[in-house]
């Protein structure tokens, strides 16, 4: 269960990452607010993502 | 001399030790394996240098697609015709095939110029990231044709890196490459990102309905900048499928290709080269462009996407250089007698931390992957003559395994006499590679006629 939502929570993550430079060139949000949101995306998929390996290499291990 | 030839051979042996016996049939990984490891490989710090490169040596955009297409498809079917077959074939890492091959001596020497090779290019890695941190630092980083270091700034500064780098190396190569395994995406999200993101100061419009006359007039618009070549379409051809020649052409792959199904599996490096080779390097001369083009990584990345960016350029050439700085070692651990790990990947750490300070590794990136490959290409077109020629014209095989030779001479004669002649090319050395390993196939079939059966 912690996998699934580690694995979800991380693509989010990077989905968010890759919006959100076309959010700032659609003109939606300022260049600003893109630095900020992709910094913060970039934080999550990090974090997440290390998770949903660690969990991973877990269960592969034993 | 023979004798501690012998030694040092033996211990080489015993380091390669647990790849010895062929890939046994329940241990084949699935074709989405091979897709991930080549995407993931193939998105990495020097894709920040090269594709921005091209703008820089004025490349023009019909000539940059077209190349591109065209190199990386040649280069997804040398992984797939010609390094995949002998791999699946024979279940076997270029080392151990290798060493049937051309003698143990031989083998050593290859070993050798792979880890002095790879040191270079770790280092310049290091000069990658510290385009990054020097940026914060307020480091001005060395102009397109400096050769030597121009500051002492730069100079700390690539060493202060280099030394993080590998002792980090020297703690934990494997928990570092399961943190290059999160990276990846990543990092090819963030050349997407940054490109895009870049677009508007290009004056690009909302619509794209400008992209390809801005593309055309102030990306890749065919002027080089100052002291740097133009390159053509046949340049951009040859780049992209002499990139990895080591690695297709070269055979280094087979170590990778031993673990496939099929042959066929080859078909999955167009999962880099298209993403890594033509996206990602789409993208740096996008944001190259976009920032004055100034060969400046740490600055194009910052601009693109903050500090997110700079991170990110600072951690793509960690990530590229950890896993090179570990072949190295591995690689010089044979002659470092009794040597531990540690003090071998802190001596090519070193090595490559010294050589990182120099900008023209990373000034001169194209040129350095050009010859990089040409060096280690001699020895491919050797492994792919004795195993698809030879018995074709009924010419015994593996002679140095089976006579015990040190040294397989006719295999060195080739090596040598190809570099040799493509030293002396009067052409392009992006183009040198071709007749090089021609020549290669044609001579060492020809020495070995008279071993007719």
């Amino acid at each position: 269960m912690k996998k699934i939502l580690f694995l979800l929570l991380s693509l989010l993550s990077l989905l968010i990452c890759l919006i959100s430079p076309f959010l700032y060139f659609f003109g939606r949000i300022e260049e600003g607010d893109y630095k900020w949101i992709f910094l913060l995306s970039s934080v999550g998929w990090f974090v997440f993502a290390t998770l949903w390996a660690s969990v991973r290499n877990k269960i592969q291990r034993f | 001399m023979n004798e501690s030839l012998s030694r040092l051979t033996t211990r080489m042996d015993h380091l390669y030790e647990f790849d010895r016996e062929p890939v046994s049939q329940g241990k084949l990984q699935t074709g989405a394996r091979f897709a991930g490891l080549f995407a993931g490989e193939h998105v990495a710090a020097t894709e920040f240098v090269i594709g921005a490169f091209f703008v820089l040596h004025g490349v023009s955009l019909r000539d940059l697609i077209l190349g591109l297409l065209i190199g990386n498809l040649l280069a997804v079917l040398s992984w797939t015709f010609i390094c995949a077959p002998i791999a699946t074939r024979t279940r076997l890492t270029l080392y151990w095939y290798l060493r049937r091959i051309a003698g143990p001596g031989l083998n050593f020497i290859y070993n050798i110029a792979n880890a002095l090779l790879y040191c270079i290019l770790a280092g310049a890695m290091i000069a990658v990231s510290a385009t990054a941190l020097g940026l914060a630092l307020g480091i001005s980083i060395p102009s397109l044709n400096d050769i030597f270091p121009t500051s002492f700034g730069w100079i700390a500064l690539t060493l202060a890196i280099g030394l993080v780098f590998t002792i980090l190396a020297v703690l934990g190569f494997e928990k570092l490459s399961r943190f290059a395994q999160v990276c990846s995406p990543w990092i090819f999200i963030l050349f997407i990102a940054g490109a895009v993101a870049l677009l508007p100061r290009l004056g690009v419009h909302a619509n794209f309905d400008n992209f390809v006359e801005i593309a055309k007039t102030k990306i890749w618009n065919g002027v080089a900048a100052g002291g740097q070549e133009k390159l053509h379409l046949g340049h951009i051809l040859f780049f992209a499928w002499f990139c990895n020649l080591a690695m297709h052409i070269g055979l280094s792959d087979m170590a990778l290709f031993r673990y496939a199904r099929s042959w066929i599996y080859g078909l999955y490096s167009a999962f880099g080269m298209y993403l890594g080779h033509f996206l990602a390097w789409i993208c740096s001369g996008i944001m190259v462009a976009a920032v004055g083009r100034e060969m400046h990584p740490g600055l194009m990345a910052f601009e693109a996407a903050g500090l997110a960016g700079a991170a990110g350029v600072f951690i793509a050439g960690w990530t590229t250089a950890n896993p090179t700085l570990y072949r190295a070692g591995l690689a010089l651990q044979v002659v470092t007698p009794n040597w531990p790990r540690w003090k071998v990947t802190l001596f090519a750490g070193l090595m490559t931390t010294i050589l990182s300070c120099f900008p023209v590794f990373f000034m001169k990136l194209l040129d350095y992957v050009a010859i990089y490959g040409l060096v280690l290409m001699p020895i491919g077109a050797i492994v792919f003559a004795e195993h698809w020629i030879f018995p074709l014209l009924k010419i015994d095989r593996y002679q140095a395994d089976k006579n015990k030779w040190m040294f397989n001479w006719k295999a060195a004669a080739v090596w040598g006499g190809t570099l040799v002649l493509c030293f002396f090319m009067p052409i392009h050395l992006f183009f040198r590679w071709l007749p090089g390993y021609i020549f290669a196939l044609a001579f060492y079939v020809l020495l070995n006629l008279l071993r007719r059966k």
